[in-house]
């Protein structure tokens, strides 16, 4: 009943929060943006009231279910997007993120029966496959609303529309370099899990062999993110056509996550 | 007994040109012995004047309004000294005048609407008078309300938003693509004088300044001015790959930078975002150049159309703020016409409680057989008494004082009592309120 009650909380606020911030990007009015924060701020209060509800009464932890999976990647995305709003002016994001964040938390929300890992698939090496594709997930997602901010201010400032939600949206550069970090960031962790991901598989001989959709499109992202990185370093390619392959890997590792989504579905 | 008033008069932008303006203007340094010397015609009681290149004023407070503005008109003759001040000096007494100071701390009076400079100079007019010690409550609350609405009207309007000349949209639009300015390298490409305005923004903002110019000897001149560095034309491929920002003003027939051009540099600065601003006509910039990848391109045609865009608007939230001005001048007049009204409800409140004292030291002694008790309460009841026959009185003088127009029941009174009051001047302008209070309950109670 409090597990229910603190993921319905947390799903209202984030919706409250979206929507104010939605409503600050297209009419600007900076006390707007403050409410969204401190909404959102109250709902990740109750996010982690959520998860550590949901943990003490099944006893499930990230890296034994989808379910808390999915809601501690989602309650990590908000946390992120908290501390990079004390550092710079991103309120705008704000209307990209919290509804990514909603979504995943929405998706936890779906798998209430969710069975635990089973056992011939556990090992030591499973939870540091699962915890670094979360923090890649988390970097990822982020990078993903910096990039389609940077599409859309690019977009205007070409355009010359330098009005409202233009003057809102923080500086090409300052997105461009932090669309990178984060990039930089989620590279290697998305790296060590797949690699982690395939030893766990071959050593327990568990799963389809070969190269699944799933597999295909975890390769797909890391494509993406390893041509936005190598790219910039050999060539010095920035921009927009870095924050659209930001884009394209993130979409990518938005359907492996689906993909697991819908296999827990089945077993 | 007659309220003062304030008054304001002098002349601005919009009614004097800038040699008259120039010549009337105080400089800083003679501004207090002015204020003192304004002060002892004996004319006026409080005085603060506001000189800076678009408008010098004198605000007072005299009980003779005429008078005042006669000193204050005086003044300002001697300062045009051979030339006539006639049409171009304005007047604008009571509620106009704490409008008008409310409306120029504002900004609303500005050559460009919603600037932020005038704040800061309407603050140093009035500490400036504050130190000659020509303020006093009327003024001092005048001009702290009129901090207060510009701070207001900045919060509550977008009347500072957007840019509104070309050089400052050229510095917002660098400010957009790279965020901090500091140590961004700035090229001017020639060195026309809206690059130069453009360079001085950008400049201020921490770039560094680069000019490439046909004449070496003027991209030198130019660029010490702004501790930049100079180059020829010939050096201007080299330049381009290193600059972040370039501003193009050249007078030359043809395109300085072609697309052709571009490309190299592009791919030669590792493809850096890079803002051209073309400022020249004709245009010294390809336009193609604005379709690379990374590179964006404005020329003057766009930064006049933003400029346009930024100052419309701003008109627009100009009427908010003159609601903002309306609804604080009429709250202004509501506390000075309570100024005067004040002492005159303290004096009457004194007046009846004395003789009630008087009749009751006089008649209590002869009465047997009073306890404490029963002293205490004939106080009461003459406190009451005195209450109750003054709440008409009051509450009518209160109406009076509110309506429009000079206050006549209050004189009538003052005449009908034989009332003394003090004078507010004398007071502090935190005081009055709190006398208002005071005087309130007498009104209140005179209901029971």
């Amino acid at each position: 009943m409090l597990v229910s009650a603190t993921f319905l909380s947390a799903s209202a606020l984030y919706a409250v929060a979206g929507a104010l911030y939605l409503v600050f990007a297209a009419r600007g009015a900076e006390r707007v943006a403050r409410w969204a924060t401190r909404c959102l701020g109250v709902a990740v209060a109750a996010h982690v009231a959520f998860v550590a509800l949901d943990y003490a009464t099944g006893g499930h932890h990230p890296t034994d279910d989808i379910r808390q999976m999915l809601a501690t990647t989602s309650l990590l995305v908000a946390i992120g997007y908290l501390a990079a709003l004390r550092r710079h002016r991103l309120a705008v994001l704000g209307a990209f993120i919290t509804p990514v964040t909603l979504l995943l938390l929405l998706g936890a929300g779906f798998h209430r029966d969710v069975a635990r890992v089973p056992e011939p698939v556990r090992s030591a090496l499973l939870p540091v496959h699962i915890g670094v594709n979360i923090l890649g997930v988390v970097a990822f997602a982020l990078a993903f609303a910096v990039a389609l901010a940077y599409v859309i201010q690019e977009r205007l400032l070409r355009r010359k529309q330098l009005g409202g939600l233009f003057q809102r949206l923080p500086p090409l550069d300052e997105l461009d370099s932090l669309g990178l970090r984060l990039v930089t960031i989620g590279f290697p962790l998305l790296t060590v899990g797949i690699v982690t991901g395939a030893v766990v598989a071959a050593r327990l001989g568990v799963g389809e062999v070969g190269l699944t959709p799933s597999r295909l499109t975890a390769m797909l992202a890391w494509a993406c993110f390893g041509a936005v990185l190598g790219l910039r370093a050999l060539a010095g390619f920035r921009g927009r056509r870095a924050a659209i392959g930001t884009m394209l890997g993130f979409a990518c590792a938005v359907l492996v996550l689906v993909g697991y989504v819908l296999r827990a579905e089945a077993s | 007994m007659s309220s003062r008033d304030i008054v304001v008069i002098g002349l601005s932008h919009r009614t004097a040109p800038l040699a008259l303006r120039e010549r009337l203007a105080v400089p800083a340094a003679e501004l207090g012995a002015d204020l003192r010397g304004l002060l002892a015609t004996g004319a006026l009681d409080e005085t603060v004047v506001i000189s800076t290149c678009n408008r010098v004023e004198v605000y007072l407070a005299a009980r003779d309004a005429r008078a005042g503005a006669g000193a204050a008109r005086a003044w300002l003759a001697s300062r045009a000294v051979a030339t006539s001040l006639e049409g171009h000096l304005y007047e604008r007494a009571g509620g106009d005048a704490v409008q008008h100071a409310f409306r120029v701390a504002s900004s609303l009076d500005s050559m460009v609407v919603g600037e932020p400079q005038i704040l800061g100079q309407v603050k140093e007019a009035f500490g400036a008078a504050e130190a000659a010690g020509t303020t006093g409550t009327l003024l001092s609350r005048c001009f702290q309300r009129a901090f207060a609405v510009a701070k207001r009207v900045r919060s509550e309007t977008a009347i500072a938003a957007g840019a509104v000349s070309v050089s400052s949209v050229a510095c917002e639009l660098a400010a957009k693509v790279f965020g901090r300015l500091e140590g961004r390298r700035v090229l001017l490409v020639g060195a026309g004088e809206m690059a130069e305005a453009a360079a001085r923004h950008l400049h201020g903002a921490g770039a560094r300044i680069v000019v490439a110019n046909r004449s070496l000897e003027r991209a030198e001149a130019l660029a010490r001015e702004h501790g930049g560095e100079a180059r020829t034309l010939d050096q201007l491929q080299a330049e381009l790959i290193l600059a972040d920002v370039v501003i193009s003003s050249t007078a030359s027939p043809g395109f300085v930078i072609t697309r052709e051009a571009m490309q190299a540099v592009v791919k030669a600065r590792r493809h850096r975002l890079m803002l051209l601003v073309d400022i020249a006509v004709p245009r010294d910039i390809d336009p193609r150049v604005g379709d690379l990848e990374n590179v964006f391109l404005y020329d003057v045609d766009h930064l006049e159309s933003v400029s346009r865009g930024a100052a419309d608007a701003r008109r627009r939230e100009a009427e908010s703020a003159e609601r903002i001005v309306h609804e604080e001048v009429a709250e202004f007049e509501l506390w000075r016409k309570s100024l005067a009204l004040t002492p005159t409800i303290v004096a009457l409140r004194a007046r009846f409680r004395e003789i009630v004292v008087a009749e009751l030291a006089r008649t209590v002694p002869r009465l047997q057989g009073l306890g404490d008790e029963d002293r205490k309460t004939l106080d009461r009841m003459a406190d009451a008494i005195v209450n109750k026959l003054l709440h008409q009185p009051l509450t009518a003088l209160k109406k009076d004082a509110e309506s429009e127009g000079s206050a006549q029941l209050l004189d009538a009174a003052q005449q009908l009592f034989a009332l003394q009051p003090a004078e507010p001047a004398d007071r502090s302008a935190a005081d009055a309120p709190a006398e208002v209070e005071a005087a309130a309950p007498a009104i209140a109670e005179g209901k029971r």
